[in-house]
C-alpha cells in the first residue's frame, strides 16, 4: 500500500482520533450551552451542531473558531466506519456487536440527513380559510410577482441571503435586473419626519417611511423584520428604489414595458400541490378548569388534480402525514379563529427509529450470547464436581 | 512539523462546504391570490375601555391610512397594553399604526388628538424621540442632558414612563404631551397634540389615564 493511504488509513482508524473527537464534541456542547444565553436553540443549534465550522465575528471579519458539528459527527462516522472495516472480522459470536456498531452508524447518518434535508414551516389558516401554502419560522424571501394575467401570477422568490451579499442579480423570469442597496436583517418601520433625512427609496411606499436596524433577536417568541432597498434596473435604467420589509403586509403594485407587478419582503413560502380548509377548530379543556384537554383542527384536504378530497382530524399526537410531510397542530386561538400547524418534511425521519432497533437488538444479542455462556460455565463445573463427604471423626 | 497534503485537503474540505448554502432564486406559477385582509384598528370596538388586539405577528397589525397606498406597517408585537379613557375623549377610527385614538374637543370648536402607538425595541432612545416629537412642533433638538432634565420619570401598574411635556413658539403654539412605556420588548407611546390652551387644560386627565395603563394580562 502507498505510503500515504496507509497513513491516511492509520489516521481514521486511530482510537485516538475517537477519543479526540469525543473531547471536541464535549467542548462543543459546551461552548453552545453557554452560548445559548445569547443565541436561543435554533441560533445555537444552526452556529454549532449543524455546520462545518463555528466562526466567531471580529468586527466585519468572520473567523474559522472550531470545527462544527458536521466535521465532529462527520469524522467520527468515519472513523467508526473505517475501524469497523479495518479491526472487526465477522463471527457469529460479535454479530451483536456489529448490530449496535451499525445502528450507531445508523444513527449519526441519521442526524446528517436529518440536519441537511428537514425543512420546518407553518401553516396558518383561519377558520373557513383555504391555505395552499406553507411559510417558513425564520426565513424570508424577496418577491417580484407579475400579477398581469387575470389567472395566474408568476412569482420569482429571491433569499433574502442574495440581497445580504448585495450583488445584482439577474433571472430570465424577470425583465429588469434587482440590485440590493441596504439590507437590514432585523428593523422597524416609522413614518418619516417631514424634516428628516433624505429616504434611500425613490418609488413605491418607500420614501414616506424610515427604516431603522435593530439588533437581530434569537428569542423563540420573536421575530426579526428585516427591511432591503432595492433598486429594480431595465434596459431603459432606473426603475425605482423600492423599500421592502416583512413589516410591511401588502406588496407594493408597478408597472413595467405594460405588464402590472408587485414587489414584497414577505416570509418564505413552501407551495403545496393541494389546499387545506379549516372547518373547525377546537380548545377543549377538563369540566370546570382552563386546563386544556385537547387541540384539534378538523380540515379538508384537497389535491388540485382532484384525487383527494377528504376531511382530516388533527389533533396532538395525531399528526396528518400526507405528501411526505408531517403536519402537527402546533398553535391555536380559538377568538380569533385560527389554527398553526407545524408543517415537517424529513425524507429521513425512519432513520432514527430503524438505528434505535438495531442497537437494541445488538445489545440483546450481545448480552444474550454472555449470558447463554455464562449459564453455561455455571452448569458445567457443578454437575462435574465429586460430591465430597466430610469424613467422621 | 510537517502536514501531509492529503490532511491539508482533508481539514480544508469543511470550509469549502461550509460555504455551500440554500440561496437558489425559485420561479413558479400560482393561481391569482386575495391581498391580505387588514385588521381594524384596535380599542375602536371597546368604546372608552381600550383593549390592544393579542399580537399575532404581522397579521395583526392595524391598517394604514389611505394616505399610504393601501400598504400596512406591522406594529410591535408581544403583550398588549389595556387602558380606560377618560368619558369625553371621544375615541375615533384609527390611522396608520395606531393601538388607540381619541379625540378631544375644546371650547370653540378646536380638537386635540390623542395616539397610542407601539413598536419594537426602543425606536432609536430616549434622546431620539424626545427630539424628534420637539421636531415635529419645530423645536430644536436638545442635547442629552437635556432632555434627561426635561422628562418627569412616573410609574403605575408596574410600568416605568418618561413624559415631556413641549409647547412650540409662535402665536398660536402647539403642545405635546408625550409618554412613553418600554414593555416586553416594544415601546408605546402615548401621544396628545393640539393647541396649546386645550392640552394644557387636558394634562390632569391626561396623566389619569396614564395611571389606567397596565399589561393586558394583569386583572
Amino acid at each position: 500500500m502507498n505510503e500515504s493511504l496507509r497513513s491516511l488509513r492509520d489516521f481514521f482508524v486511530s482510537l485516538k482520533l475517537t477519543v479526540a473527537l469525543l473531547v471536541f464534541g464535549m467542548l462543543l456542547i459546551f461552548a453552545a450551552t453557554l452560548d445559548q444565553v445569547n443565541l436561543g436553540i435554533w441560533a445555537v443549534q444552526e452556529k454549532y451542531f449543524r455546520s462545518f465550522i463555528v466562526y466567531g465575528r471580529f468586527g466585519e471579519f468572520a473567523v474559522p473558531m472550531f470545527p462544527g458539528g458536521y466535521v465532529i459527527g462527520g469524522l467520527l462516522l468515519i472513523n467508526l466506519v473505517a475501524a469497523h472495516i479495518y479491526r472487526f472480522a465477522f463471527t457469529w459470536r460479535k454479530l451483536g456487536i456489529q448490530l449496535a456498531h451499525m445502528g450507531l452508524i445508523l444513527l449519526l447518518l441519521g442526524e446528517l440527513f436529518t440536519g441537511l434535508l428537514q425543512e420546518d414551516f407553518q401553516m396558518r389558516i383561519g377558520r373557513g380559510e383555504t391555505v395552499n401554502y406553507a411559510e417558513s419560522f425564520r426565513d424570508n424571501e424577496l418577491v417580484l410577482i407579475d400579477v398581469t394575467d387575470p389567472e395566474f401570477d408568476e412569482v420569482v422568490a429571491i433569499p433574502t441571503g442574495l440581497l445580504e451579499k448585495g450583488k445584482p442579480i439577474q433571472h430570465p423570469k424577470l425583465p429588469f435586473r434587482v440590485v440590493p442597496k441596504l439590507y437590514y436583517p432585523n428593523s422597524i418601520l416609522q413614518m418619516r419626519p417631514q424634516d428628516g433625512p433624505p429616504s434611500p427609496a425613490t418609488a413605491g411606499i418607500g420614501p414616506q417611511l424610515m427604516a431603522a436596524p435593530q439588533p437581530i433577536t434569537y428569542r423563540e417568541n420573536e421575530r426579526n423584520v428585516p427591511t432591503a432597498f432595492v433598486e429594480l434596473v431595465g434596459s431603459g435604467g432606473s426603475l425605482g428604489t423600492y423599500l421592502v420589509s416583512t413589516g410591511l403586509i401588502r406588496a407594493q403594485p408597478f408597472e413595467h414595458a405594460g405588464r402590472q407587478w408587485k414587489i414584497a419582503l414577505r416570509v418564505r413560502r413552501l407551495y403545496q400541490p393541494f389546499s387545506l380548509t379549516l372547518n373547525e377548530l377546537r380548545h377543549d379543556v377538563y369540566p370546570g378548569t382552563e386546563i386544556p384537554k385537547n387541540f384539534s383542527s378538523r380540515v379538508q384536504l384537497k389535491t388540485a388534480d382532484g384525487r383527494e378530497d377528504r376531511e382530516v382530524l388533527i389533533f396532538m399526537n395525531n399528526p396528518l402525514r400526507f405528501g411526505g410531510q408531517t403536519f402537527y397542530q402546533y398553535q391555536m386561538d380559538r377568538s380569533s379563529g385560527f389554527t398553526v400547524l407545524q408543517v415537517v418534511r424529513n425524507p429521513s425521519w425512519l432513520v432514527p427509529y430503524i438505528a434505535c432497533t438495531l442497537m437494541t437488538l445488538g445489545l440483546l444479542v450481545q448480552f444474550g450470547f454472555h449470558l447463554i455462556a455464562f449459564v453455561g460455565r455455571r452448569r458445567a463445573p457443578a454437575a462435574a464436581a465429586p460430591v465430597s463427604i466430610p469424613a467422621a471423626r | 512539523m510537517r502536514i501531509p497534503f492529503d490532511r491539508l485537503i482533508l481539514l480544508a474540505l469543511p470550509l469549502a462546504l461550509g460555504a455551500c448554502g440554500d440561496q437558489q432564486i425559485a420561479a413558479y406559477r400560482i393561481p391569482k391570490e386575495k391581498e391580505p385582509e387588514l385588521a381594524p384598528a384596535a380599542a375602536h370596538a371597546h368604546g372608552n375601555s381600550g383593549t390592544t388586539p393579542p399580537a399575532a405577528g404581522e397579521n395583526a397589525a392595524p391598517g394604514m391610512g389611505s394616505g399610504m397606498a393601501g400598504t400596512a406597517v406591522a406594529t410591535a408585537s408581544g403583550p398588549g397594553l389595556t387602558w380606560v379613557a377618560p368619558a369625553h375623549w371621544q375615541s375615533k377610527a384609527g390611522s396608520a399604526m395606531r393601538k388607540g385614538s381619541y379625540a378631544i374637543p375644546g371650547d370653540g370648536g378646536v380638537m386635540a388628538d390623542l395616539a397610542i402607538t407601539a413598536f419594537p425595541g426602543d425606536v432609536g432612545g430616549e434622546v431620539a424621540n424626545v427630539n424628534r416629537w420637539r421636531g415635529q412642533i419645530q423645536l430644536p433638538p436638545l442635547p442629552e442632558a437635556a432632555v434627561a432634565a426635561a422628562v418627569t420619570r412616573l410609574e403605575h401598574n408596574g410600568l416605568r414612563m418618561g413624559v415631556v411635556d413641549l409647547v412650540s413658539t409662535g402665536a398660536n403654539p402647539t403642545r405635546v404631551l408625550g409618554a412613553w412605556i418600554p414593555h416586553e420588548g416594544s415601546t408605546w407611546f402615548v401621544k396628545l397634540t393640539g393647541p396649546d390652551g386645550l392640552v394644557a387644560k387636558e394634562k390632569p386627565a391626561f396623566l389619569e389615564f396614564l395611571q389606567t395603563i397596565k399589561p393586558a394580562a394583569q386583572p
